[in-house]
């Protein structure tokens, strides 16, 4: 009995999120990714604003960037983990024998992204209500899903960008796993505005979505979002880079088959 | 005839190193047409090109220029079409480290869209099949080399593909991991039908299993044939020794027809004929004749390995 396409469809993305779920379950890296990096960060930027006796808006400010650039961090790497993965036991050229698309890998590893990604809000939220009495919670449920939801894309955005670079310059560019977002934190204003930057790199800013939906989120805790129609501005932004990249992998791709690099990375 | 693999005029040249690039011909104008069921094999010395022969084939690799046909399909414009219908297994096998075997066959299997009960048969059947049961729940990073290689086999035949492709199979293994591998990969041939195309250094394998062998050198296909057929075309034949008493004269077998080589010794003569089965007797009943006593013979038959090291010169 063959499968319809649909059923066919969500059998290959869920290949992804099973590779994924099992390596993780697997590799105690994978859970300091989960558990201490985002947690010694939040811990460390938390009691600095108690130390430094920030307003509690400000406080607000520092938090929310803190919680949120770990969730994201974590989703980037599950995506650009579904490629790496294969890249790091050398086994490339299996995955990309069998019939699956870009469409599969990125929508299978974000499902396991997403799970971790909410672990990790789940856990700051919990520890910033214990321990700086911080509600993450304030602006509600609805807010809260739609600015999650922007951060897991924004996630999924970083780790396509991750995959391409690694298909196009091989595995020297895996790297990028995990300085791609500290740059993102130098330029989205996680721990302080925009504004406060040069003006070239507001300009640099104001190319990443997730500028855009850190404005969104703080504007509940008082701080009035400096461009207009932000989420939605976000929004078309993440998911226009998303088409993009998918259509840039393909292109690296190609031209890995080209150059030979899926098999230089099953070597 | 349906053709399984159709190559013409294919070239592929790797271009490295910076700021100075070098340029690697891998394939120039390879011409291969392979048979639907056919079970051949490809050889060559090392970067020849075999490899990167089947990568073209398995749309691993594109060429840069020819027209390559898998399946009846073109592989440049038809690759997720092909793709379901082929798998491959390599030498010095590797997946995800931490998966156990049966879960890399899982994940695999969901790669090729097997899902729910028919996952589940297909992974129980492959595990049977290549003695893997008692290794399911093991992490790949546990096994020993020759499990890994026929977890690689098993992965290779989750979707039942028509056209498989084996990168040197046996590599690596002890000689009884190697036979049982080899028993294996016949029963699936033979049971199956399933169309096999082969790149292996060991010669002895390639003329157990494979019908027909294509010797690729520096990119290019320098002869074909039944293994049988590239023995003769090279006049590589077979070597009877005839050992006699020290001193006697020997008499001329220059006339005789099928001998390629003669060397004559004291007391001894080698002789290379086109096939002993059918000149060691006319070569007895010429020196019985003469009156010339043989005291020992010996046969040496020429093997593909002795093809190899002719080619490969």
């Amino acid at each position: 009995m063959s499968l319809s396409p649909w059923q066919n469809e969500l059998t290959k993305i869920k290949a992804f999120a099973f590779k994924n779920w099992i390596m993780t379950r697997r590799n105690v890296f994978t859970l300091f990714e989960i558990l201490f990096w985002p947690v010694v960060g939040f811990l460390s930027v938390g009691l600095l604003a108690e130390f430094t006796q920030l307003q509690p808006e400000m406080r607000a400010f520092i938090l929310v960037g803190v919680i949120s650039m770990g969730a994201v961090q974590v989703c980037q790497l599950d995506v650009c983990y579904a490629l790496l993965y294969d890249v790091w036991s050398k086994a490339v050229k299996h995955g990309f024998i069998a019939p699956v698309g870009i469409r599969h890998l990125l929508l299978g590893s974000l499902i396991m992204g997403v799970i971790r990604g909410t672990v990790v809000f789940l856990i700051l939220m919990v520890a910033s209500l214990l321990l700086f009495k911080f509600n993450f919670m304030l602006p509600g449920i609805a807010p809260f899903s739609l600015f999650a939801l922007g951060l897991f894309l924004n996630g999924a955005m970083v780790g396509m960008l991750v995959s391409i670079l690694v298909l196009v310059f091989g595995n020297r560019a895996e790297v990028a796993a995990w300085s791609l977002v500290s740059l993102m934190l130098l330029v989205c204003g996680i721990y302080y505005p925009v504004s406060i930057l040069p003006r070239w790199v507001q300009l640099g800013a104001e190319l990443i979505p997730l500028t855009y939906f850190l404005e969104y989120f703080r504007q509940f805790y008082g701080f009035p979002p400096a461009f207009s129609h932000v989420l939605a501005r976000a929004y078309l932004m993440v998911l226009a880079y998303l088409c993009l990249e998918v259509f840039l992998m393909k292109v690296a791709l190609r031209r890995a088959k080209r150059k030979g690099i899926l098999l230089k990375l099953s070597e | 005839m349906e053709f399984a693999v159709e190559m013409e005029g294919v070239h592929k040249t790797f271009v490295f190193g910076w700021p100075r690039k070098k340029k690697k011909h891998a394939l120039r104008g390879v011409d291969l047409s392979v048979p639907k069921g056919a079970f051949w094999g490809i050889l060559g010395p090392n970067g020849a090109g075999k490899t990167t022969l089947l990568s073209v084939l398995a749309n691993l690799l594109t060429a840069d220029q020819g027209r390559v046909l898998v399946l009846g399909e073109d592989i440049r414009t038809r690759a997720m079409a092909i793709r379901p219908r082929i798998n491959l297994s390599s030498g010095h096998a590797n997946f995800p480290w931490s998966m156990t075997v049966q879960e890399n066959l899982q994940y695999y299997a969901m790669l090729y869209g097997l899902s729910g009960k028919r996952r589940k048969l297909k992974v129980e059947e492959l595990l049977a099949i290549f003695d893997l049961r008692d290794f399911a729940k093991t992490p790949f990073d546990g096994l020993s080399t020759g499990t890994k290689q026929k977890l690689s086999l098993a992965k290779a035949l989750l979707n039942d593909p028509e056209l498989l492709f084996l990168d040197e199979p046996t590599v690596g293994l002890d000689p009884d991991v190697a036979r049982r591998v080899r028993e294996t990969i016949r029963t699936i041939h033979r049971e199956k039908g399933t169309t096999i195309l082969m790149t292996t250094h060991n010669m002895r394998e390639a003329e157990i299993l494979c019908k027909k062998i294509a010797f690729i050198k520096e990119g290019t296909i320098k002869a074909f044939g039944r293994p049988r057929d590239l023995k003769e075309t090279l006049h590589l034949g077979d070597t009877v020794t005839l050992f006699f008493d020290k001193g006697i004269s020997l008499p001329s077998l220059e006339a005789m027809t099928g001998i390629y080589d003669l060397q004559k010794a004291d007391g001894t003569c080698r002789i290379t004929v086109d096939d002993h089965r059918k000149r060691l007797p006319q070569i007895l009943d010429f020196f019985v004749r003469k009156g010339v006593p043989i005291r020992n013979l010996s046969i040496q038959e020429a093997d593909l390995e002795d093809v190899f090291i002719t080619l490969a010169k």
